[in-house]
């Protein structure tokens, strides 16, 4: 069984054999071979042992993947075979988006629908945790939609103001 | 005493005050807002109030609001917490005039003190060193450059008009004071279309040490020590500790004598923190006085045994201190992390979200002052501080290894949070050697990145996860019911047809 999971940018390979009644397998990883036993110590938490090393780990599943903690470290580990290619969700997925990096609250809307905007100008100004963020134009182009208002809740992944992209050239990218 | 006290405020200082009070007998009542149903401290209080929608200015900082909910269940006095209406004069005022007492200093007192300009005047007149520098913007070249050889270089060129550091500049030496002065001007005038500057003496990677004081109405005044609390990011405070490494016997005497004097001159009542910066040769001088019990106020209830908010209430309560200064011990060290909803890797952004898991660490000298639980829902409205882990042990190197053990076993997961860059902050050579200062991170930790060589420790966690079926991590949650009713050994057998 292959396994090539997501943790933060980095793909890790594993290939893992069959869990044998004691509840070891072999796992190879970066052409090294070892021998895993797993122990479930409650339904959050796992030891495993590694050769003789023993370890921790604390995990919570979410959507999309899981919450691994382990001695401090926490990573969301994905299967990179399964993550799911919606549109518009989060910010890995809509890069050039005008959406913000955390759920917030709308203070300020900067632009109106048929207003020319130059890539990096303010568009909207949003509040998380007693923080200001200002959103900005990815590029430059023209407004086509302004999808919110002040006051607004609004979460990564919705598009907030759409630009018609102006045409190649202007940009300085 | 009181029989009934409210805490106008949320969080796990709310729940850390209630403890106090269930301890002492006071019945404890909470107000929240809207987006707080759920909130720990509603859930630890004998009763609760809905104040109003989620924004502060419907909730946590309305005063008529709050003073009702006080008269509604019959609470005789108000606790503010830290943020919010805590420093605010007029509800100080405004809760006296309402026949409650107010769990903290005389509004006028909180008045003077928050007023920078009439704060540094009353420290001035009782001996308390100020920062030196100039009390009126000038424009002529000449009277500045004697000014700035009055105060010695370095100086600071300020904007009068000034903010957020523009138009403002070091100068090293008096040969490149003219060019700066020219400069500062120029941009302050662009910036804030006033191009007035004024000078003021520039400390350089200066040291943030505040003392603890408690003040009884009768005019005792005592000190419980310092706080070190220079590691600090967008000028916030993340990590404090006490003792100071930085302060020698000689030094904490002159440095508490002033904060003493300080609360004196300032006719202070209850418990406040006098706030210095120390410089590189061990001169310190007046920053301000926070008029409210601190964030970090554990750190000196773990060194000096004392309840502070025990004291408060005391005190609010009319009652006499009842130790004097001979009396004060302290022992050990101590350090608070600062546990907030914040991603280090993407410039401390706000992280809001649901709690998944959460299991604060156990063992020997091991404080976890929370609000949050499994489940809980972050709200997007307030500050994002979820807690603070606080540790205690003989000395600062037991210290340092405790938090780092304390860290690392205090599972969170759901929200983003900064303990990978603490661990990596109170492991690292400049920390240990206690070499800190208030421009520490960006220093040494401006590009941090998490180390990922641990991450296939993770990677098999999820694989066993999947493989033992501890739990379907794969699954949705419609389909856990199914996944529990076939054995691990049928589950296997359709994911080795797969392999």
């Amino acid at each position: 069984m292959n396994y090539r999971l997501k943790i933060g940018q980095d793909v890790v390979t594993l290939e893992v054999g069959r869990l044998d009644e004691t509840r070891s397998c072999q796992v190879t990883t970066g052409g090294e071979s070892r021998s895993v036993t797993v122990k479930a110590v409650s339904p959050d938490q796992m030891h495993l042992t590694v050769d003789r090393q023993c370890f921790n780990l604390f995990l919570s599943p979410a959507e999309d993947g899981t919450w691994v903690w382990f001695n401090g470290k926490a990573r969301f580990v994905q299967d990179a075979d399964s993550i799911p290619r919606r549109k518009g969700r989060g910010l890995d997925d809509a890069p050039g988006e005008v959406t913000p990096p955390t759920p917030a609250t709308v203070m300020r809307v900067l632009v109106e629908v048929g207003n020319e905007v130059t890539k990096g100008q303010a568009l909207v100004v949003v509040s998380a945790m007693k923080m200001e963020l200002t959103l900005s134009a990815p590029y430059s182009g023209t407004v086509a939609a302004v999808n919110t208002e002040v006051g607004a809740k609004v979460s990564p992944g919705e598009i907030l103001v759409e630009i018609d992209r102006a045409a190649e050239g202007t940009d300085d990218e | 005493m009181f029989s009934k006290i409210l805490v106008a405020n949320r969080g796990e200082i709310a729940v850390r005050v209630m403890r106090t009070a269930r301890e002492m007998g006071i019945a404890t009542v909470a107000v929240y807002s809207e987006a707080d149903r759920e909130a720990l401290h509603v859930l630890t209080a004998d009763e609760a109030v809905l104040l109003g929608e989620s924004d502060p200015a419907s909730s946590y900082l309305n005063i008529d609001k709050i003073v009702q909910a006080a008269k509604d269940t019959g609470a005789q006095a108000i606790h503010p917490g830290y943020g919010f209406l805590a420093e605010n004069p007029v509800f100080a005022k405004r809760i006296t005039e309402e026949g409650l007492v107010f769990i903290g200093p005389p509004a006028d007192v909180m008045a003077n003190l928050g007023d920078k300009t009439t704060a540094r005047t009353i420290m001035a007149r009782s001996d308390v060193p100020i920062i030196p520098g100039m009390t009126a913007s000038e424009a002529d070249p000449d009277r500045l450059a004697v000014a700035a050889g009055t105060l010695g270089y370095p100086v600071l060129v300020k904007a009068a008009a000034g903010g957020g550091g523009k138009g403002m500049r070091i100068v090293w030496s008096e040969d490149e004071l003219a060019d700066a002065i020219a400069m500062a001007a120029s941009e302050a005038l662009a910036a804030f279309g006033d191009g007035s500057i004024y000078l003021e003496k520039y400390l350089d990677r200066p040291r943030h040490v505040e003392f603890q004081i408690l003040a009884d109405r009768y005019g005792n005044v005592v000190h419980l020590f310092e706080r070190e609390c220079s590691v600090q990011r967008r000028h916030q405070k993340i990590i404090e500790e006490t003792p100071s490494p930085a302060l020698t016997v000689d030094l904490r005497q002159r440095m508490a004598a002033a904060a003493v004097a300080a609360a004196k001159a300032a006719g202070y009542v209850n418990a406040g923190t006098v706030e210095f910066l120390l410089d590189r040769t061990g001169a310190f001088y007046f920053l301000e006085v926070n008029t409210r019990l601190q964030v970090e106020h554990p750190i000196t209830e773990m060194t000096t045994g004392l309840d502070l908010v025990k004291h408060q209430i005391e005190i609010a309560a009319g009652e006499p201190l009842p130790f004097t200064q001979e009396q004060v011990f302290r022992r050990g060290h101590a350090i608070e992390c600062r546990i907030y909803a914040e991603d280090p890797e993407a410039n401390f952004m706000p992280s809001p979200g649901k709690i998944l898991l959460f299991r604060p660490a156990e063992g020997p000298g091991i404080r976890y002052d929370h609000g949050i639980y499994r489940g809980f829902d972050v709200p997007v409205n307030y500050d994002p501080i979820l807690g603070k882990l606080i540790v205690w042990a003989e000395d600062r190197t037991s210290a340092c290894a405790r938090m780092i053990r304390a860290l690392q076993e205090s599972v969170l997961l759901g929200v983003k949070t900064p303990v990978e860059f603490l661990l990596d902050i109170i492991s690292s050579e400049p920390f240990r050697a206690g070499d800190i200062h208030t421009r520490f991170i960006e220093e040494h930790f401006a590009q941090w990145k998490p180390d990922t060589s641990t991450d296939d420790v993770a990677a098999l966690g999820f694989v066993l996860n999947d493989l033992a079926g501890v739990r379907p991590a794969l699954a949705s949650q419609a389909d856990i019911g199914t996944a529990e009713q076939q054995s691990p050994w049928q589950r296997l057998g359709a994911l080795d047809l797969l392999g």
